[in-house]
């Protein structure tokens, strides 16, 4: 199973994930063209702020059995069994908004797509970069991480890295040789002070 | 790493000249580490960024604005993308205005510590230009010593910089017409300095939020670089080494000597490197490379300063801005002597891969890994000697088994200088007015700016040239634009064959090349007396001519602001690389279309060097038109 994994402490917040997703999405694939189109294409991944200052890239999970898709009435929500990436049928949606009220991410943005003639707000939410994909290529948001925070690849390969992790902070009680939560202590540093000044 | 068909696919996706592409495979096959690597790590580059919405003054931000609509729409401190842009622009504008005029003012403190006796090695060589700028200044000539005016245009030239006067004297060499627009805009520039400073005022916090008036004095600081800090540079440098005239040299990494001492210099001032040629012929130290194993000692230049000797002695030119790596990964370089200025900070890492030392010789350019050895006016000659010694003693550390140098430099002809050019058509531009009004030449275009790995090296330059002179129209060049057109052998008068009939026979007829080296990126002031002549002859404005400008493959802050004084003054430009301006769509507005109605030119955007040439060809069709030819 593949998936988009999120390390949230490596999340600086520069949103360059949501410029490429929307980049990705337009008409143009560059940034110039793109902030150029008529429908603007909108990121459908979401960098969020937390308490402190931290920030967490929200994306679609892409679940299965996905909530969003049992309770779509009309089946707009697809399911690419090739990727097993969730993608939209735009035409079908109704935006009735109830896939959003399924979705425990709360990760469903409704708005106009270039796909469609009418300018009728629809489901535009994240497809895996299916187009990307069939050409060999990651998830434009993945791509598009300078810092890691987003790391396209095989579930429990991903995952492993986090319990090997999290096996050595447990030997050693103090995270020496931690593989995922490395931070340099600059930006610990950083973070810290952060962290006070959000309490002030 | 690569198999040698992959590199030779990767080497002529990067590069259009067949000996940069050798060495390019050489560097992937050593496993270096280019600027063609370092922008492919760098990607995606920043959006934000890229689209200028980006704002990262002061401690309440770093802020952006989101460009596809959304919020935010405004900094913490309220500044909109207008704003942001525009006080981006200025800034980055006042950065290479500042990187010109400092370079200026240093010409002008060794002129003065020359004219003082305080320096070393240096004289005031071109006496008659000496007495006709010091004639501009109101400063007597006579029968005084060329020391004393040189003494007394030096503290003129300085007052220029921090003037209290409120007006700078060379902006007085622009037509009426054209400085009458600068007034009637509020831009004639007061001082060098005081537009810089003015400007990093205006982009702080809370100061200048309206974005046309933030552009208007981001043309009054590109005014006091061009018809300022820039001329000044011009001016200083020939007084003190001689007003360029044609001079044959070669061009490309071929220049580099399988058995020679090879020194590169690299930067922008002639304080430096002119030193440095004169300690390279120094007996005892030619002496000293042959008994280090040389047949003597290869200086090459490189970059703007490599232009400054070039086109005053003849020095053989190793490359442009991308080719300063390539020339270390030739194996073959000694040393590689700076100033400042587009120098790569990775430089000495590269140079860590062979024998090459990096020497830095400015206090304001220190780079970890280079050996710094500080260049001053009152001891330059013995500093200059010391840097060339330490080059031939680092000669037998080259090992010949990783030594590449292609065979071939290409001829070319520089040192085109505005006197030059005019003194060749009998001391008036009436025989290039008359061609002009004929029809033989439809007009001239500027192709100056540097290179950016964004685009192929030399192609955005060489495929405008070759198309814009096979429409009859000249071509003028300064910077890396003129090497490349060096290397692509476009600067010999037999080139002239490439060119449209008209302009072939004005070639033929005057024994010119159809695309004019004019110097170095501080000379594009040439570009400007040369129109100012033009213009003052017609009676006209600058805006008025078929003259136009490029930089297809800038990266430089600097090619702001000389892209900026070309508008401002009149000149149409076309930039092939996208400025950091697309977030404001006002910003853009005014700058690529409502220009036009101000000061007659406005900028363009167009990466592809033909359609370029079809927008210039175009404007230079609407100038002449209005000119009734």
């Amino acid at each position: 199973m593949k998936t988009v994994f999120v390390r949230p402490e490596l999340c600086i917040g520069c949103r360059h994930c949501e410029v490429a997703c929307a980049v990705e999405h337009a008409e143009n694939k560059n940034i110039l063209g793109a902030v150029t189109e008529k429908k603007k294409s909108q990121p459908r991944i979401f960098v969020e702020t937390g308490p402190g200052y931290k920030t967490f890239p929200n994306r679609c999970r892409h679940c299965d059995p996905a909530p969003c898709m049992q309770v779509c009435p009309t089946g707009a929500l697809v399911r690419d069994n090739a990727s097993g990436s969730v993608g939209m049928a735009y035409a079908r949606c109704i935006g009735c908004a109830v896939c959003a009220m399924a979705c425990p991410f709360g990760i469903i943005r409704f708005g106009p797509v270039r796909q469609l003639d009418t300018d009728r707000e629809v489901n535009a939410k994240c497809d895996n970069c299916l187009e990307r994909q069939k050409e060999g290529l990651i998830p434009a948001c993945a791509w598009a991480c300078k810092t890691g925070a987003l790391e396209f690849g095989d579930a429990n390969d991903l995952v492993r890295t986090s319990r090997k992790d999290f096996t050595t902070r447990l030997v050693l009680a103090e995270g020496k040789g931690a593989e995922v939560t490395a931070l340099p202590p600059n930006i610990r540093a950083f973070r810290a002070i952060m962290e006070e000044l959000a309490g002030l | 790493m690569y198999d040698s068909s992959e590199r030779k696919k990767i080497a002529a996706a990067r590069a259009l000249d067949a000996t940069d592409q050798e060495i390019i495979e050489k560097a992937i096959d050593d496993g270096l580490t280019t600027a063609w690597d370092r922008l492919a790590d760098q990607q995606p580059q920043c959006g934000f960024g890229a689209l200028g919405v980006c704002c990262n003054r002061c401690a309440m931000g770093p802020c952006r604005i989101e460009p596809f609509g959304k919020k935010p729409t405004r900094g913490v401190c309220g500044a909109d993308a207008d704003t942001i842009v525009a006080r981006n622009l200025l800034d980055d504008l006042a950065t290479g205005a500042a990187a010109h005029s400092d370079h200026g003012r240093e010409v002008v403190e060794v002129m003065l510590e020359t004219a003082e006796g305080r320096s070393q090695g240096y004289q005031i060589t071109d006496e008659a230009k000496l007495a006709a700028v010091a004639a501009e200044y109101g400063i007597k000539t006579g029968k005084r010593k060329k020391e004393e005016i040189a003494k007394e245009l030096a503290h003129a030239f300085l007052e220029e910089f921090g003037t209290a006067k409120g007006k700078l004297q060379m902006a007085g060499r622009a037509p009426a017409k054209t400085q009458e627009v600068w007034k009637k805009l509020g831009i004639v520039p007061r001082g060098v300095d005081r537009e810089i400073v003015e400007g990093m005022h205006r982009v702080h916090m809370g100061v200048d939020a309206e974005y046309t008036n933030i552009l208007l004095h981001a043309m009054r600081v590109s005014l006091a670089d061009g018809w300022g800090g820039s001329m000044i540079a011009t001016e200083c440098s020939d007084i003190l080494f001689g007003t360029p005239k044609p001079i044959k040299t070669r061009a490309n990494l071929g220049v580099l000597s399988k058995d020679k001492v090879n020194i590169a210099m690299h930067g922008h001032n002639p304080i430096l490197s002119e030193m440095i040629v004169k300690a390279a012929a120094d007996p005892a130290l030619v002496k000293r490379a042959t008994e280090k194993g040389a047949k003597g000692i290869n200086l090459v230049g490189m970059c703007c300063t490599g232009n400054e000797l070039l086109m005053r002695r003849g020095v053989p030119v190793a490359g442009t801005f991308l080719d300063q790596e390539l020339a270390i990964a030739t194996g073959a370089l000694e040393a590689m002597v700076v100033d400042y200025q587009c120098i790569f900070p990775s430089l000495p890492q590269t140079a860590s891969c062979y024998h090459t030392k990096v020497v830095t010789t400015s206090v304001k350019t220190k780079i970890p890994g280079a050996v710094f050895k500080e260049f001053r006016p009152e001891n330059a000659y013995d500093t200059a000697k010391e840097i060339v010694t330490l080059a031939i003693d680092n000669f037998p550390n080259r090992n010949p088994a990783r030594v590449r140098i292609p065979a071939k430099p290409i001829d070319m002809m520089a040192g085109f200088s505005e006197e030059t050019i005019r003194k060749a058509l009998g001391g008036t531009y009436k025989p290039l007015i008359d061609a002009i009004v004929a029809g033989k030449i439809r007009g001239v275009v500027g192709i100056v700016g540097c290179n950016n790995p964004k685009i192929k090296q030399d192609y955005g330059h060489i495929t405008l040239a070759r198309a814009l002179i096979k429409r009859n129209i000249l071509v003028v060049e300064t910077g890396c634009a003129a090497i490349a057109s060096g290397k692509n052998g476009l600067l010999v008068p037999e080139a002239a064959d490439l060119a449209g009939d008209g302009l072939k026979a004005v070639c033929k007829a005057l024994g010119i090349p159809p695309v004019l080296h004019m110097g170095s990126c501080v000379d594009n002031s040439r570009i400007l007396v040369l129109a100012a002549h033009v213009a003052n002859e017609l009676g006209v404005g600058i805006g008025d001519l078929p003259v136009c400008g490029a930089a297809p493959e800038w990266y430089s802050q600097k090619a702001i602001s000389i892209g900026t004084y070309f508008v401002s003054s009149g000149v149409y430009v076309v930039l092939g690389i996208p400025p950091k301006i697309f977030g404001s769509a006002n910003v853009t507005t005014l700058l690529a279309a409502q220009l036009q109605g101000i000061t007659n030119a406005c900028f363009a955007v167009e990466p592809d060097p033909l359609k370029a040439a079809d927008l210039l060809e175009a404007e230079i069709n609407r100038k002449r038109a209005a000119l009734k030819i």
